[in-house]
C-alpha cells in the first residue's frame, strides 16, 4: 500500500504548483487553470484521508468539490470571455480598472 | 378648573400664530395679520383671566410650576416652567392688551406693504411670544433664552426696510445699521446678563428664581460675588433698557416701521430690562452699593435723554429720548426702592415693609406703556398722513386730523405730568421715593440720592417742555409745508386703538388708588421677599402725594414747561432761536449730536474693537486653522502614499493573500515552537 506521505506530497506539489502559476502568469485562462490545479491538489488530500481513515464521507465530498469546481469554472470562463469582448485581452496586467 | 393651570398658553398662543404666517401668512388676507391679532388677543384674554386668579388671591402667588430639563451632576438642576406673580401678571396684561391694539393698528399702516406683510407679522408675532415667555419663565436661563429672542426680533423689525426702503436706498441703508447697532449695543449687555448668570449658577447651584430668592440661600453665598452677579445682570439691563452708556442704540432704532417703535418702547423689548431690575431685586438688595449704582444710573439717564430730546427736529427721534428717559425714572424708582431695603436689611431688620418706589417704577412702567405706545401710534399716524418725520414740516394739523391730535394731546398731559393723568401718579410716587431716600438719613447716599431727586424734577420740567413742544409743532401754529398736502385722518383700523389707549392713557393712574398700591410691592416679610401685599391704601396714596410740597413743585414745573412751549411753538411770541444763536451754540450743537455718543462708539470701535479683532482673526487663521488644516493635510498626505497599495493587479492582491497565510502559519509554528507545545 502506498503509504499516505505519497499522496500529501503529491498534494502539496500540485499546490505550490498551481498557487505559482496564479501568482505568475499573465494569461487569465492559464490563471483559470492553474487554481482549478490547487483545487484538485485539495481533492487529493480528501480523497487520500478518506481512504487512511476508511471514512466514505471525504470521498463524498471530493464528488460535492468537483461539482462545484465545474460550476465555478463555467462562471470564470464567461467572465473572461466578456472581458475579451469588451477590453479585447486576456492579459491580467492589462486589467487594472480597480488601480488607484 | 383654573385658567392658571393653562398658563403655559400664554406664550405658546402667539407661537403659533408665529409658524402659521411664517408658513402660510401669504395666503391669508393682509399677510396674516388678522392671525396674529386673534393669538395676540387670545393671550390678552388668557393673561387677564390668570391675573385674576392671581391678584384674587385664588391661587397663591408666586406660582410655581417647572419641570426639569437639564441634570447635571453635582446636584445642579436646571429647570424649565413658569412663576408667575403680580409682577409677571402686570407684564402679561400690559403687553399683550397694547400687542395687540398695535397689531390692529398695523393692518392700516402697513397696508400697503404687500408682500412683505407676512414678514412683519411673523416678526412681530414672535417677539410677542419671546416677551410673554420671559415675563413667566421660571429661572434665569428660561429667561435668557426668551431674552435673546426679544433682542433678535428687534435686530429683524427693526432692520424691517434694510432690504428696501420706501424712501430709498439711503433709508434702507440707515435701517440696516440701526439694526445691526440695536443688535451689537445690547449684546454687550446680554454677554454682562450671561456672565452674570454664570456667577450665580456657580453660587448658587441653581437658577431657579424660588431658590434664588431665598434668603436662606442668599445667605449662605458670600456678599461679594452676590454684588459682582448682581451687577453684571443689571449691565443686561443698561443693555436692553438702554440706560446710559449703552443707551445710544435706542434713538437709531427709530429707523424701523412706527409700529415697530411702538412695540419696543411700550410693550417689548424695553420694558425686559426694567423687569428684570425689579425681578432680581432681592438679589440686589444684598448691597446698597448696587442699589445705589442702579438709582445713579437711572437718575443719570433720566435727565442725560431728556436734554437730547429738548432740540430735535424728528418727531420719532424725541419721543425715542422721551422713552430712554422715562425708563430712567423706572430704574430710577426701582434703585430706590432697593437701596431703602438694603439699608434697612443691613440695619438688621427683620421685616421691611413696602419699599415703595417698586411700586413706583412698576406703575411707571404700566403708564409709560399706555401712553407711549399712543404717542408713537400717534405719531405713526401723523407720519402715514404727510409722509415726513420733520416736525418743522408739520403744524396745523389740529384741523386735518382730529381724532389723532386730541389723543396724542391726551398722551402729552399724561407723560408730561399734569395732574390726573396717568403719568403725574406714578412720576409723583417716584419723585417721592426718591426724596424718602434722600431723607431717610443715609449719609453720603443720601446726598446723592438729592442730587438725583433735583435731576428728576429738572427732568419733569424738561419732559413737559419737549412733549408740548412736540405736541405744538405737529398739531399746532402755521400749516407745514408737509400739512398742505395731507390727506386726512387715518383709517379708522389705525384711529380705533388710538381712542382706546388714550382711555387707558388718561385713567390708567387711577389704579393705583384701588388696588395697584397694594399689588405691586415690595417687602421683605416673615424671612421671605414676598411681592404684593403690605401696601398703601387710597387715603395713604392721596396722603403721601397730596401732602408733599414737592408734588406741587413737580406740578408747577410740568405747567411751566408747557407755557414756556405754548409760547414758543404755539403762540411764537418768544423765539427759541434767540437762546441759542440760532441753532450755532456749542450746546446746541452737543445736544443734536447726541453728546457725540454715535462718534464715540464708532472710535470705540474703529481704534479698539477692530484691531482687536483682526487680532484674533489673525490667531484664528494662523494658529487655530493652521492647526486644524496641518491635521488634515498629513491625512491626506499619508493616505496619498498608502493609496499606491492599491495596484488593481489582480495578482498581486493574490500574491498578498497568499505571503498572509504563509505568515499565519509561520506564526503558529513560531508560537507554538516558543510555548514548547508541537
Amino acid at each position: 500500500m502506498i503509504p499516505i506521505e505519497m499522496f500529501l506530497g503529491l498534494s502539496a506539489i500540485l499546490f505550490a504548483v498551481g498557487a505559482f502559476g496564479v501568482l505568475t502568469k499573465k494569461n487569465g485562462l492559464v490563471v483559470l487553470m492553474c487554481i482549478e490545479m490547487m483545487l484538485n491538489a485539495a481533492n487529493i488530500n480528501l480523497v487520500a484521508f478518506s481512504a487512511f481513515f476508511n471514512d466514505v464521507v471525504g470521498q463524498i465530498f471530493v464528488i460535492m468539490t468537483i461539482t462545484v469546481a465545474a460550476a465555478e469554472v463555467a462562471v470564470g470562463i464567461a467572465i473572461l470571455l466578456n472581458l475579451y469582448k469588451t477590453s479585447g485581452t486576456t492579459d491580467l496586467e492589462d486589467i487594472n480598472l480597480l488601480r488607484w | 378648573m383654573l385658567f392658571i393651570d393653562y398658563a403655559w398658553l400664554i406664550p405658546i398662543i402667539p407661537l403659533a400664530a408665529f409658524l402659521i404666517i411664517g408658513f402660510f401668512g401669504h395666503k391669508t388676507p393682509e399677510g396674516g395679520g388678522y392671525i396674529a391679532i386673534i393669538a395676540a388677543a387670545v393671550s390678552f384674554v388668557l393673561s387677564a383671566l390668570v391675573g385674576y386668579e392671581i391678584l384674587s388671591g385664588t391661587v397663591a402667588a408666586p406660582y410655581v410650576n417647572d419641570i426639569v430639563w437639564l441634570e447635571m451632576s453635582p446636584g445642579v438642576v436646571l429647570n424649565f416652567g413658569l412663576y408667575i406673580d403680580n409682577l409677571s401678571v402686570l407684564m402679561l396684561i400690559f403687553s399683550s392688551l397694547i400687542s395687540t391694539l398695535i397689531f390692529i393698528y398695523s393692518i392700516g399702516y402697513m397696508h400697503d406693504q404687500g408682500e412683505r406683510k407676512r414678514r412683519y407679522y411673523t416678526e412681530v408675532s414672535l417677539f410677542l411670544t419671546a416677551m410673554l415667555g420671559l415675563v413667566i419663565s421660571s429661572n434665569f436661563l428660561e429667561m435668557f433664552i426668551f431674552w435673546e429672542i426679544v433682542g433678535l426680533c428687534s435686530y429683524l423689525l427693526i432692520g424691517f426696510w434694510g432690504f428696501k426702503h420706501p424712501k430709498g436706498e439711503k433709508a434702507s441703508i440707515a435701517a440696516a445699521s440701526a439694526a445691526k447697532k440695536a443688535f451689537l449695543v445690547t449684546r454687550m449687555g446680554d454677554v454682562s446678563l450671561l456672565a452674570g448668570l454664570f456667577v450665580l449658577l456657580n453660587a448658587f447651584g441653581s437658577l431657579d428664581f424660588v431658590s434664588l430668592f431665598d434668603p436662606a440661600n442668599i445667605a449662605a453665598v458670600d456678599n461679594s460675588t452676590l454684588a459682582l452677579g448682581s451687577l453684571l445682570i443689571f449691565g443686561g439691563v443698561i443693555g436692553k433698557s438702554a440706560q446710559f452708556p449703552l443707551h445710544d442704540w435706542l434713538p437709531d432704532a427709530m429707523e424701523g416701521p412706527t409700529t415697530v417703535s411702538a412695540l419696543i418702547h411700550a410693550a417689548t423689548m424695553v420694558k425686559a430690562g426694567v423687569y428684570l431690575t425689579a425681578r432680581s431685586l432681592p438679589l440686589f438688595v444684598q448691597s446698597t452699593d448696587v442699589t445705589l449704582f442702579v438709582a445713579v444710573i437711572g437718575g443719570f439717564t433720566a435727565f442725560y435723554a431728556a436734554t437730547m430730546a429738548l432740540n430735535n427736529m424728528n418727531i420719532k427721534r424725541v419721543l425715542a429720548y422721551s422713552t430712554l428717559s422715562q425708563l430712567g425714572y423706572m430704574v430710577l424708582a426701582l434703585g430706590a426702592a432697593g437701596y431703602m431695603m438694603a439699608a434697612s436689611l443691613a440695619a438688621g431688620d427683620v421685616e421691611v415693609d413696602h419699599a415703595m418706589g417698586y411700586t413706583a417704577g412698576t406703575f411707571h412702567m404700566m403708564n409709560h406703556a399706555f401712553f407711549k405706545a399712543l404717542l408713537f401710534l400717534g405719531a405713526g399716524s401723523v407720519i402715514h398722513a404727510v409722509g415726513t418725520e420733520d416736525m418743522r414740516q408739520m403744524g396745523g394739523l389740529r384741523k386735518r386730523m382730529s381724532i389723532t391730535s386730541i389723543t396724542m394731546l391726551i398722551a402729552t398731559l399724561a407723560i408730561a405730568g399734569i395732574p390726573l393723568f396717568s403719568g403725574f401718579w406714578s412720576k409723583d410716587l417716584i419723585l417721592e421715593s426718591v426724596l424718602h431716600v434722600a431723607e431717610g438719613g443715609h449719609g453720603a447716599a443720601s446726598a446723592v440720592f438729592l442730587i438725583l431727586f433735583v435731576l428728576a424734577l429738572v427732568t419733569a420740567f424738561m419732559t413737559a417742555f419737549y412733549m408740548f413742544r412736540l405736541w405744538y409743532m405737529t398739531f399746532g401754529g402755521e400749516e407745514g409745508e408737509a400739512s398742505k398736502h395731507c390727506h386726512g385722518e387715518s383709517p379708522r383700523s389705525m384711529t380705533y386703538p388710538l381712542v382706546i389707549l388714550s382711555g387707558f392713557a388718561a385713567l390708567s393712574g387711577f389704579l393705583i388708588l384701588f388696588g395697584f398700591a397694594d399689588a405691586l410691592t415690595f417687602n421683605f416679610v416673615d424671612g421671605a421677599f414676598v411681592v404684593g401685599g403690605h401696601g398703601l391704601s387710597m387715603i395713604e396714596v392721596l396722603e403721601d402725594i397730596f401732602l408733599n410740597p414737592f408734588a406741587y413743585v413737580s406740578i408747577a414745573l410740568a405747567v411751566l414747561g408747557f407755557y414756556i412751549a405754548y409760547r414758543m411753538y404755539e403762540v411764537r411770541d418768544i423765539e427759541p432761536g434767540r437762546y441759542n444763536q440760532y441753532g450755532e451754540s456749542s450746546l446746541y450743537k452737543l445736544l443734536q449730536k447726541r453728546y457725540y455718543f454715535p462718534e464715540f462708539y464708532n472710535a470705540l470701535a474703529l481704534k479698539l474693537a477692530y484691531p482687536a479683532a483682526m487680532a484674533v482673526e489673525q490667531v484664528d487663521r494662523k494658529a487655530v486653522d493652521g492647526t486644524v488644516d496641518g491635521i488634515a493635510n498629513s491625512i491626506t498626505g499619508g493616505s496619498q502614499m498608502l493609496r499606491r497599495i492599491q495596484t488593481g493587479f489582480v495578482q498581486t492582491y493574490a500574491a498578498f493573500v497568499v505571503g498572509g497565510v504563509l505568515l499565519v502559519i509561520v506564526l503558529i509554528y513560531l508560537i507554538g515552537y516558543l510555548t514548547g507545545g508541537l
